[in-house]
């Protein structure tokens, strides 16, 4: 069982200035599987995601207490150790948030964007990369001759599906989604939940909610979080 | 409504100046006005000075400007990016403080301290060192720096969380997040403080009478001259004109002053559209 556990987590607290969000969690995540977590506005749902990638640390107030541990490949690492390369674990740890943010550059440097982070040099690469994720994220039809446009023309659900094409572009290990289709119309976010099915194959998903029959379509483990704890919810 | 009227107030106030200028000045304004009697390609490449012309003025004017902000611009960029990204909110506090005092300090008091600094260092380095242009720009970048500074600082701290946490979530640094990400969206307001700057610069005449700026000193030959200027032309006439003539040279030189102004606002904007353009589109 110790095998197939991606991400594991042990007395986790999670603090805004002086407020505890989250309180002494422990949980395991499967390895290839969707793990729902829902509960109601203000818990700490996207606070808990931005602790595996340890994106809280940008913001102003957040620290974190406890261990978090991931498998990438090599055994459990501590991604809370001081030394953690973070640059690296994000590259590793993909994130699309609630709201669509495209970079300020056009839809194709959006998408290129993580490659010009790691310094590849490589355009046909680079390419292929992009028109692969594009694809993937079932925008290519739409944009592929509009590459050279800015990103901010498109509307609210290609810029989501953007923002997506653009976590998945180095094919992360881990993908944490923080409400990703909140901002779609039924179709595309039904292609979203196509999307997720298939990339649960190569990847190991966290999805935030708030719609109980997607989570129900979708997901293999359920969680609430609420009044600081997450609790397994029984089927 | 009372935004409204607020609105037709500002729009009216700023016809009736532009309006009022355009009607004293333009009859006033022609190749006389600015080369007097020299030939134009003999004032361009200097081969002879310009006397009673503007061309002179038109040119300390610039140079003033453009050295200011450059003195100005990277030191301003910097420190509000420093005050937005990297101090401690101890730290934040006390600068900005200290910047929003030095936003208060009159020009005139500016331009004391750039005397004083001229004649200190007068005695105690090299007895060549006189007031000029140098010194009239630095302390015209010490003027300006409080607009670029704090226009920097809330542009970038205004910006939403989530454009803010995009970039690290893809793997970038905090410096490749400032670069590629956080400069870029702020651009736009950025642009505003130094247009605000820049006119500050060139209307500016406290701080360059008592720095360098003379009544006439022709095309300035380097940076440790003395030199002519437009506000302090127009400063000159108001005070000591005698006849018409001599003031209708005085609205001429406003209304110059003011396209001055107008076209680097121009060119600061053209550059903001040239790097989102470079930024935004393309691969």
């Amino acid at each position: 069982m110790e095998n197939n556990i991606k991400i594991q987590i042990r007395n986790l607290w999670f603090y805004y200035k002086t407020i505890s969000m989250l309180e002494g969690i422990n949980v395991d995540f499967p390895e290839n599987t969707i793990t729902s977590i829902t509960g109601p506005s203000g818990q700490g749902k996207s606070s808990f995601l931005m602790t595996m990638n340890r994106l809280w640390q940008c913001i102003d107030g957040a620290s974190v207490k406890g261990e978090v541990k991931i498998n990438f490949g090599n055994g459990f690492e501590d991604i809370n150790h001081q030394k953690y390369p973070l640059p690296m674990l994000r590259r590793k740890v993909g994130m699309v948030f609630q709201t669509p943010n495209p970079l300020p550059m056009s839809i194709f440097k959006n998408i290129a964007f993580p490659f010009k982070l790691i310094g590849e040099k490589n355009q046909n690469k680079t390419f292929e990369k992009v028109e692969y994720a594009l694809k993937k994220a079932f925008l290519w039809q739409e944009v592929k001759n509009r590459l050279t446009e800015d990103a901010g023309v498109l509307s609210g659900g290609q810029q989501q599906r953007l923002c997506i094409a653009r976590a998945l572009v180095l094919e992360p290990q881990v993908l944490l989604l923080d409400e990703p289709t909140s901002s779609l119309d039924e179709i595309s976010a039904e292609m979203i939940e196509q999307l997720l099915l298939k990339l649960k194959k190569k990847c190991t998903i966290i999805l935030v909610s708030h719609y109980m029959d997607q989570v129900k379509r979708i997901a293999d483990t359920k969680f609430i979080l609420s009044n600081r704890q997450l609790t397994l919810q029984e089927e | 409504m009372f935004s409204w009227c607020c609105a037709l107030l500002l729009a009216t106030g700023f016809m009736f100046i532009v309006g009022f200028l355009v009607v004293k000045g333009y009859r006033g304004i022609n190749l006389e006005l600015i080369f007097a009697d020299t030939r134009l390609l003999d004032a361009f490449f200097l081969k002879r000075q310009v006397f009673g012309g503007l061309f002179p003025a038109i040119i300390g004017t610039l140079s003033l400007i453009l050295l200011s902000i450059g003195f100005a611009l990277p030191l301003g960029l910097a420190s509000g990016i420093f005050l937005a990204e990297y101090a401690s909110p101890r730290l934040k506090s006390f600068f900005s403080l200290m910047v929003d005092i030095l936003a208060g300090i009159p020009s005139i008091v500016v331009g004391l301290f750039g005397f004083s600094i001229t004649i200190f260092l007068h005695h105690f380095f090299s007895s060549q060192i006189f007031p000029c242009l140098l010194i009239s720009a630095l302390s015209l970048a010490f003027l300006i720096l409080p607009y670029i500074i704090k226009t920097t600082q809330v542009a970038i701290e205004s910006l939403p969380l989530q454009v803010r946490l995009t970039a690290p979530s893809l793997g970038a640094t905090k410096l490749e997040n400032i670069i590629f990400v956080l400069l870029p969206s702020a651009l736009s307001d950025i642009v505003s403080g130094i247009v605000l700057a820049i006119g500050r610069c060139a209307e500016d005449t406290a701080v360059i009478m008592l720095t360098g700026v003379v009544a006439t000193a022709g095309v300035p030959r380097s940076v440790f001259s003395n030199f002519e200027a437009l506000p302090f032309y127009i400063y000159y006439i108001a005070s000591e004109y005698s006849n018409s003539s001599e003031l209708m040279k005085g609205y001429g030189a406003a209304l110059i002053l003011l396209l001055i102004s107008a076209g680097l606002f121009a060119l600061a904007h053209w550059i903001k559209l040239k790097i989102e353009q470079k930024t935004r589109f393309g691969y």
